[in-house]
C-alpha cells in the first residue's frame, strides 16, 4: 500500500485522514490561531479527555503566532505527551488509540497530543486470588495501570517494560516486563519475537497469547503461568521470569512456566514457612483426592474390592445394592451433574445463585439419592473431588479433564488403567519445555537445590538464590 | 536432551532391582530350596562388575552403535545392533508376560476379561516411540517412588517374616546353587540395558565406582526384599508367584484401615511397568540409530515391535508356563552371551581411557 503523508495543503490533508476514519464517532473540530491560520484537530468522540485536550493543546495553539513548523508548534503545547507525525496511517491509529490528532494549514507534520481518557474500573482484589494476609491489590483492564502497579513494586532502573502491539484490528497494547540481568536474554529475545509475530484480528484477552508463546500450542497441559495479582508477578520476575500484560486483560502471563508454581499462593510467603508447608501438601493431596478418587471408587467397586476396608465395603454395598446404573455410569452422571452446576452457576445472575444451590443440594442430591437413582457414596466422593478441584484454581481446567479421563480408564479397565494412564500423563508431563525450562522441575529433572520452595517451603532466609530450574544469570537474591 | 549420570545411578539403585520380584524369587525357591539368596547373591556380584565395565566403557561417550562402528564400519555395526536389538525384544518377553500375569493377578478381584492387558501395549508403543533421553526424567520421578514402595512393603512384611527359615544356608548343596544361577539369569541383564544407554549421559568422575555401589546397594534391598518373602512364605514360597503383591498381605493392621499395601504394590508396578517396556525401547532406540534415525522411524518400529509382542503374548497366553520354562530353562544361556560376553568383548577392544590410540 503507498504510503500517504501530509501535504501541507490542510483540506487535501484532512480529508485524507478522514477518508482513513470514516466512523460516525471521530469527530473534528476546526479553529485558528492568532495569524488566521486554520487548523483541524480530529479525536475519538469517547476516548479523549475533551477538556484536558483544549486546555493542554487548542487554547495554546490558537494564541500561537510562530512559524508553521510541527516541532515548534510543539513546544507550544502544554501537555507532557506531544509527538509529531507525517505518515496518515500513522496518525489513523494515534486518534483511534485516544490520541487526538492537530494538522493546519502549511503543516510539515500532524500533532499527535496525548490526552487520551479511558473509563477503568477500581484497583481490587482480584476473585480469584484472594489472600487472608498479603497485598490485595489485582490487576485490571487497562495496561498503563497495571504497569504503574508494577513500577510501584520495582523501583529499579533494571525493569524493563517494552510496549508492543499486537492484533491487526485491535491494535492491542502488550507490555513486555523483565528485569535486565535477572530474566535470561535468549527468554526475553523469544517472547519478544513469538509476539510480534502473531497476525491475528484481535486480541480480546490474555489468554488468546498463550497459545502462539508455547512450543505444543496443542497441548493439554497449560505452559505458561497467569496471575492476577501484581505482587505475585513482580516476585516472578524477581525470580527471573519475562512477563507480560495485556490491554483489557487483568490476567498477566508469565514465562517460564513450572507445573509447581500453581501449588504456591502468595499467602505462603506471608505465613511461618511450616505453615505454608502444609497447605501446600493439602493442595496436593486435595488434587490427587480430586483426579483419583472417582476413578478407584469405580475400580474398587468393578474390579477390586480389597481396596476398600471390609467395614467401608459392607456400607458401600448397602447403599448401592438397589441402584440401577453400573458404578461408572452412575460416578459419570453425577460427575456431568456436577460439572453442569457448576457452569451454570457461574454463567446465571447472583440473584438466582441461591436458587441453583437449592435446585443442586436438595433436588438433585437428596431426592436423587433417596429415588434410588444414585447413591449416597458417589455424591460424597463428587463432592469431595469437587472441592479438591478448587484447592489449585489454576489447574481446574486441565485437573477435570483428567479426572473424566482417569474415571473412563478406571470403568473400562480398572486399576491398570488408572496406573497406565498416570503412567502417560507424566511421561507427557515431563518430557514438556518451554523456553528451555522443563514444565515438571525441579522433579524432574531433579534438582535439589530449588526443592525448597515446593511443596515443602523452607523459611525465607533460606531461599537466598532464584530458582536454578530458570537458569537466571542472576542467581543471588539475598546475601 | 540427554541422560544425567545421577539418573543412571537412580536406575541402578532403585528401578533395576523392581523388574526381579515377580516371578524370579518362586522361580529360584523352586530350583534351589530355602538357598534363594546365593544364586542372587552371584548373579548380582557379576552384574556388578559388569556395570563397572559398561559404565567404563560410558566414558567414550558414545553409543554403543558408534563405537562398534568406529572399529568395525557401519554393516558390522549395523550387524551387531540388529542382533543386540533381537536380543533385547528375546530379553523383554519374560517381563512382559510376567507384567500380564501380575496384572492379571493383583488388580483384579476376578478372572479379568482376555484383552484387559492390551492397553499397556499401547502406552509401550508410546514410550518406544520416544527417545531413550527422554527417559531420565522419568527416573527422577520413579526413583522416589520406588524407594517408598519397596519401604512400605518392607515394612508391612517384616513382622510376618520369620528369617530363622532361611537356615541351614547352603542346604541345598552345589546343585542347588547352579540351578537357581542359571535359571536367574534370565533376570539378570541389566548390563546389557546400560549398554544400550551408553553414550546418552555425560560421564562423570568416579561414575563407574558410583554406579557399580549404587548397583549393590539396590541388590542389597532386593536380597532382604528375598529374604523377608521366604521368611514370610517358607516352605509354601514355591507357589507365591508374585512375590512383592503378596508378602505384605499378612499385616495386622488391615482389618481396620484395608488393604492399605496396595498403595505401595501400585507404586511398585507403576515403576515396573517402565523397567519392563526399558528393553524394547531400547532395541527401538539402537535399530533407529543404527538405520539413520529418521523421524518417522521410531513410532513405525516402536508400533511394529509392540505389535509382534501383543500377539506373542496373547498367543501363549494358556502356556505361560511352558514359555517360561524355555526362557529360564533350555535359552537361559542366550542372556550370558549379550549381557556378560558383549560388555566384556567391548571392553577389551574399547577399554582404554578415551585419549589413548586404538591401534
Amino acid at each position: 500500500m503507498e504510503k500517504k503523508e501530509i501535504s501541507g495543503n490542510l483540506t487535501s490533508d484532512a480529508r485524507t485522514l478522514k477518508t482513513l476514519l470514516p466512523a460516525q464517532d471521530i469527530l473534528t473540530f476546526d479553529f485558528s490561531d492568532g495569524k488566521s491560520r486554520k487548523y483541524v484537530c480530529f479525536f475519538a468522540d469517547a476516548l479523549t479527555d475533551k477538556d484536558l485536550l483544549a486546555e493542554q493543546a487548542l487554547r495554546p495553539l490558537g494564541r500561537y503566532a510562530g512559524a508553521p513548523e510541527a516541532k515548534t508548534m510543539a513546544t507550544h503545547v502544554l501537555s507532557p505527551e506531544v509527538r509529531t507525525g507525517k505518515d496518515f496511517q500513522k496518525l489513523a491509529e494515534e486518534v483511534l488509540a485516544g490520541n487526538p490528532v492537530v494538522l493546519w494549514e502549511g503543516a510539515d507534520e500532524g500533532l499527535i497530543v496525548g490526552t487520551k481518557k479511558i473509563t477503568v474500573r477500581a484497583v481490587a482484589e482480584p476473585p480469584t486470588d484472594v489472600a487472608i494476609k498479603g497485598p490485595r491489590e489485582g490487576f485490571i483492564e487497562d495496561v498503563k495501570t497495571n504497569t504503574s502497579l508494577v513500577r510501584r513494586r520495582l523501583k529499579t532502573g533494571e525493569l524493563m517494560i517494552e510496549m508492543l502491539t499486537v492484533g491487526r484490528r485491535s491494535a492491542t497494547s502488550v507490555a513486555l516486563c523483565w528485569l535486565e540481568g535477572t530474566c535470561r536474554e535468549d527468554v526475553v529475545e523469544e517472547v519478544r519475537k513469538k509476539l510480534s509475530a502473531i497476525d491475528i484480528d484481535a486480541v480480546p484477552d490474555s489468554s488468546y497469547l498463550t497459545r502462539f508463546l508455547t512450543e505444543r500450542p496443542y497441548s493439554l497441559v497449560k505452559q505458561v503461568g497467569t496471575t492476577e495479582k501484581p505482587d505475585i508477578f513482580c516476585a516472578k520476575l524477581a525470580e527471573g521470569r519475562a512477563g507480560i500484560l495485556v490491554d483489557g486483560s487483568p490476567i498477566a502471563l508469565t514465562v517460564p512456566y513450572l507445573l509447581v508454581e500453581d501449588f504456591q499462593s502468595s499467602e505462603d510467603y506471608f505465613v511461618p514457612a511450616y505453615r505454608a508447608t502444609f497447605t501446600r501438601l493439602l493442595r496436593l493431596f486435595a488434587l490427587l483426592v480430586a483426579i483419583y478418587l472417582p476413578a478407584f471408587y469405580v475400580a474398587a467397586q468393578l474390579f477390586k474390592l480389597q481396596l476398600l476396608p471390609v467395614k467401608l465395603l459392607l456400607t458401600i454395598a448397602g447403599s448401592i445394592r438397589d441402584i440401577p446404573l453400573s458404578p461408572s455410569l452412575e460416578m459419570l452422571l453425577v460427575l456431568l451433574v456436577l460439572e453442569v452446576l457448576n457452569e451454570a452457576s457461574i454463567r446465571m445472575p447472583k440473584y438466582v445463585g441461591m436458587a441453583l444451590s437449592v435446585v443442586g443440594a436438595l433436588v438433585l442430591g437428596e431426592t436423587a439419592v433417596s429415588a434410588g437413582f444414585v447413591s449416597t457414596p458417589a455424591i460424597i466422593i463428587v463432592a469431595f473431588s469437587g472441592i479438591g478441584l478448587y484447592a489449585v484454581p489454576n489447574l481446574i481446567e486441565e485437573t477435570s479433564v483428567l479426572r473424566l479421563a482417569m474415571l473412563l480408564a478406571a470403568g473400562s479397565v480398572g486399576t491398570y488403567g488408572i496406573v497406565l494412564l498416570t503412567a502417560l500423563t507424566l511421561v507427557y508431563l515431563v518430557s514438556t519445555e518451554n523456553f528451555g525450562v522443563p514444565l515438571g522441575a525441579p522433579f524432574a529433572p531433579f534438582i535439589r537445590r530449588d526443592l525448597r520452595d515446593t511443596f515443602v517451603k523452607y523459611n525465607l532466609l533460606s531461599l537466598k538464590e532464584r530458582p536454578a530450574s530458570l537458569s537466571s544469570p542472576n542467581k543471588r537474591r539475598q546475601k | 536432551m540427554k541422560l544425567r549420570s545421577r539418573q543412571i545411578l537412580f536406575f541402578l539403585a532403585l528401578i533395576a532391582p523392581v523388574g526381579k520380584l515377580v516371578l524370579m524369587p518362586a522361580q529360584i525357591v523352586s530350583v534351589s530350596k530355602n538357598d534363594l539368596l546365593f544364586p542372587v547373591l552371584a548373579q548380582l556380584l557379576v552384574q556388578a562388575a559388569l556395570v563397572f565395565c559398561v559404565l567404563l566403557l560410558a566414558r567414550r561417550e558414545r553409543t554403543l552403535y558408534s563405537l562398534i562402528e568406529s572399529a568395525a564400519g557401519t554393516v558390522c555395526a549395523r550387524i551387531v545392533t540388529v542382533l543386540f536389538s533381537a536380543f533385547l525384544l528375546f530379553a523383554a518377553f519374560l517381563p512382559v508376560v510376567e507384567q500380564k500375569t501380575l496384572v492379571r493377578s493383583i488388580f483384579y478381584d476376578t478372572i479379568p476379561a482376555y484383552l484387559v492387558f492390551t492397553p499397556f501395549f499401547l502406552f509401550s508403543a508410546y514410550l518406544c516411540a520416544r527417545p531413550l533421553s527422554s527417559l531420565g526424567r522419568m527416573w527422577d520421578i520413579l526413583a522416589p517412588l520406588s524407594a517408598v514402595g519397596l519401604a512400605g512393603i518392607l515394612l508391612l512384611s517384616a513382622g510376618s517374616a520369620d528369617y530363622g527359615a532361611l537356615s541351614p544356608a547352603g542346604a541345598a548343596g552345589v546343585q542347588g546353587f547352579l540351578g537357581g544361577t542359571t535359571s536367574s539369569c534370565s533376570w539378570f541383564f541389566d548390563s546389557a540395558l546400560l549398554l544400550v544407554l551408553i553414550g546418552r549421559f555425560p560421564y562423570t568422575r568416579g561414575l563407574a565406582w558410583k554406579g557399580t555401589l549404587c548397583y549393590l546397594a539396590g541388590g542389597g534391598i532386593l536380597l532382604f526384599l528375598l529374604a523377608t518373602f521366604y521368611g514370610v512364605f517358607a516352605e509354601i514360597a514355591v507357589i507365591q508367584a508374585h512375590a512383592f503383591a503378596r508378602m505384605s498381605g499378612f499385616f495386622s493392621g488391615m482389618t481396620v484401615l484395608g488393604r492399605i499395601d496396595y498403595l505401595f504394590i501400585f507404586a511398585v508396578a507403576f515403576v515396573m511397568t517402565f523397567y519392563v517396556i526399558l528393553p524394547m525401547q531400547g532395541a527401538v532406540g539402537t535399530v533407529t540409530e543404527a538405520f539413520g534415525g529418521k523421524k518417522a522411524l521410531a513410532p513405525l518400529l516402536s508400533a511394529g515391535v509392540n505389535l509382534i509382542m501383543l500377539i506373542l503374548v496373547y498367543l501363549f497366553h494358556f502356556h505361560t508356563s511352558q514359555v517360561i520354562r524355555a526362557i529360564t530353562g533350555t535359552l537361559f544361556w542366550i542372556f550370558p552371551v549379550f549381557s556378560v560376553l558383549l560388555p566384556l568383548l567391548l571392553l577389551l577392544i574399547f577399554g582404554r581411557r578415551p585419549h589413548e590410540k586404538i591401534s
